[in-house]
């Protein structure tokens, strides 16, 4: 890695269709690459003038004061016309772990669910150390309770409890949501008043707050960028 | 002869087990069976009221399953039915007195002199309601359409499967008008909580206080609309399970039918 990292150039120019790319290294200090840079520019005369300048800072994150720090070394000092870094790329390395970590996830990571099917009836309980699914309903005086999330694929008219003792980001939801009290965490509420209604909705917390929303509408996990293990 | 024993209970308090009881009781043995039904709520003896026997209790279950006395001694014979027996609680003792062995033995016994053995369970689930179930090969829960009776009625549900028994399921104390108002659960969802198989749905009736006070079963008065809906749940229970369940409904006379359509009347 040393080795590559030594002979690979500071700060390379490529020509663009109409104008300059410049790749650096964002890892060396901006007076090497001001220097680096004035190696470049200066053979180039006054082809530089007016030019347009990409400054490629390769994989990972743009700092955009040293792009700024450059681009006024390169106006002031070679008289280019405008200098933009560039939004970062989808990174194919990058992109290739998460597939792998994917593809691997069964593998390296033990199931922390509790599968469940059938009916939980008034005193019952259901305990599960992470998360919980159950396929069946939960009646009234019924009762679950999960150290991560829950999921029931039915009716919950009892209690529910997820994220227990003290894990906020835990949410509970169900097919027909209509318990008669939930807990995320810590924070505890009582279900939702009125008439019931068959709706697939789920808790979570918002403001040290539980909130209740249709979870189709809100897609809480529809903005992630790629899938998490949870 | 392999009589049946069948466990009547609730788990809440004054839903109607003791009526259902007697009733179905009274129903199977005017069927031709021969039949006993034990109040199992020692200390608070209710059925011998029921049937109208209060005045001939010598001896008690207790007397019986503690081996004082022989069990044809303490089984009381109906006035009016033959094959009517009751097995009265004990009205002095506390339900701690019987273990469970000694109700299982007695309904052993029981079983080779009679074809149906009904018990009737005390409220609650202590040890009145376990000693209930332990002799019992079936189960009828009652319940009435209030949260409070479902939310109790699903807990015993729930101990009852845990015995590996499936009970059956009865909506007792319909008000037509009011579940039609939407003030009343519905049968639906009551057995939509509770998921098990529906047996009989009984309509309120102001009857059954009439015939608690006088000792007649409901069952053997022909107009009583509650008397029919327990009758029919005997039927279902001896040998004919595919019996159609009436649903109460708001029963419009005729004429006022008539009269409101004649004259575009509200309903």
């Amino acid at each position: 890695m040393m080795e590559a990292n030594q002979n690979k150039a500071i700060a390379q120019l490529k020509g663009v269709g109409d104008g300059l790319r410049v790749v650096i290294d964002p890892s060396q200090s901006a007076e090497l690459l001001q220097q680096e840079l004035k190696k470049i520019f200066q053979p180039l005369n006054h082809l530089s003038i007016n030019a347009r300048v990409v400054i490629d800072t390769g994989e990972g994150l743009v700092d955009e004061n040293l792009v700024k720090t450059l681009g006024a070394y390169l106006k002031e000092n070679f008289k280019v016309g405008s200098v933009s870094g560039i939004p970062p790329r989808p990174s194919a390395r990058k992109a290739r772990m998460r597939q792998r970590e994917l593809d691997t996830c069964w593998n390296t990571n033990q199931s922390e669910v509790l599968m469940m099917a059938g009916r939980v009836r008034s005193g019952q309980k259901i305990t599960a150390k992470r998360h919980l699914v159950l396929m069946g309903d939960v009646n009234p005086g019924g009762e679950i309770i999960a150290g991560g999330d829950i999921v029931v694929l039915g009716s919950l008219r009892g209690i529910a409890a997820c994220g227990q003792p003290e894990n906020f980001n835990a949410i509970i939801f169900a097919l027909d949501f209509r318990p008669s009290q939930i807990q995320i965490g810590p924070l505890v509420a009582a279900g939702p008043p009125g008439a019931p209604k068959q709706k697939a909705e789920f808790a979570h917390v918002e403001n040290n707050a539980i909130v209740v929303d249709d979870y189709l509408e809100a897609g809480p996990f529809s903005k992630l960028p790629w899938p998490e293990k949870r | 002869m392999n009589g049946k024993t069948i466990v009547i209970t609730s788990g809440k308090g004054g839903v109607g087990k003791s009526t259902a009881t007697a009733n179905i009781g009274a129903a199977l043995a005017m069927e031709g069976n021969r039949v006993a039904v034990i109040d199992m709520d020692i200390g608070l003896r209710n059925l011998d009221v029921l049937l109208g026997l209060e005045n001939r209790i010598v001896y008690t279950i207790v007397d019986a399953a503690k081996g004082r006395c022989k069990i044809k001694q303490a089984a009381i014979k109906d006035k009016k039915i033959d094959n009517l027996f009751l097995i009265p609680a004990s009205q002095s003792d506390n339900k701690d007195v019987l273990t469970t062995e000694e109700i299982t033995n007695l309904c052993e016994k029981l079983r080779k002199e009679f074809d149906f053995i009904l018990l009737d369970c005390p409220a609650g689930i202590e040890k009145g309601f376990q000693n209930s179930v332990a002799a019992a090969d079936e189960a009828v829960v009652i319940c009435t359409p209030e949260v409070s009776s479902v939310r109790d009625a699903d807990r015993v549900i729930g101990l009852l499967y845990a015995r590996s028994i499936t009970p059956k399921l009865v909506v007792n104390r319909i008000v037509p008008e009011m579940v039609e108002r939407g003030d009343m659960l519905s049968h639906e969802d009551v057995v939509d909580i509770l998921s098990i198989d529906l047996i009989g749905l009984v309509p309120m009736d102001e009857q059954v206080v009439i015939s608690t006070n006088t000792g007649v079963p409901l069952v053997t008065q022909k107009d009583s609309k509650a008397g029919e809906a327990l009758r029919r749940i005997a039927y279902r229970l001896n040998g004919q399970p595919d019996l159609p369940i009436e649903v109460p409904t708001v029963k419009k006379s005729f004429w006022k039918t008539k009269i409101n359509f004649r004259f575009g009347g509200k309903k």
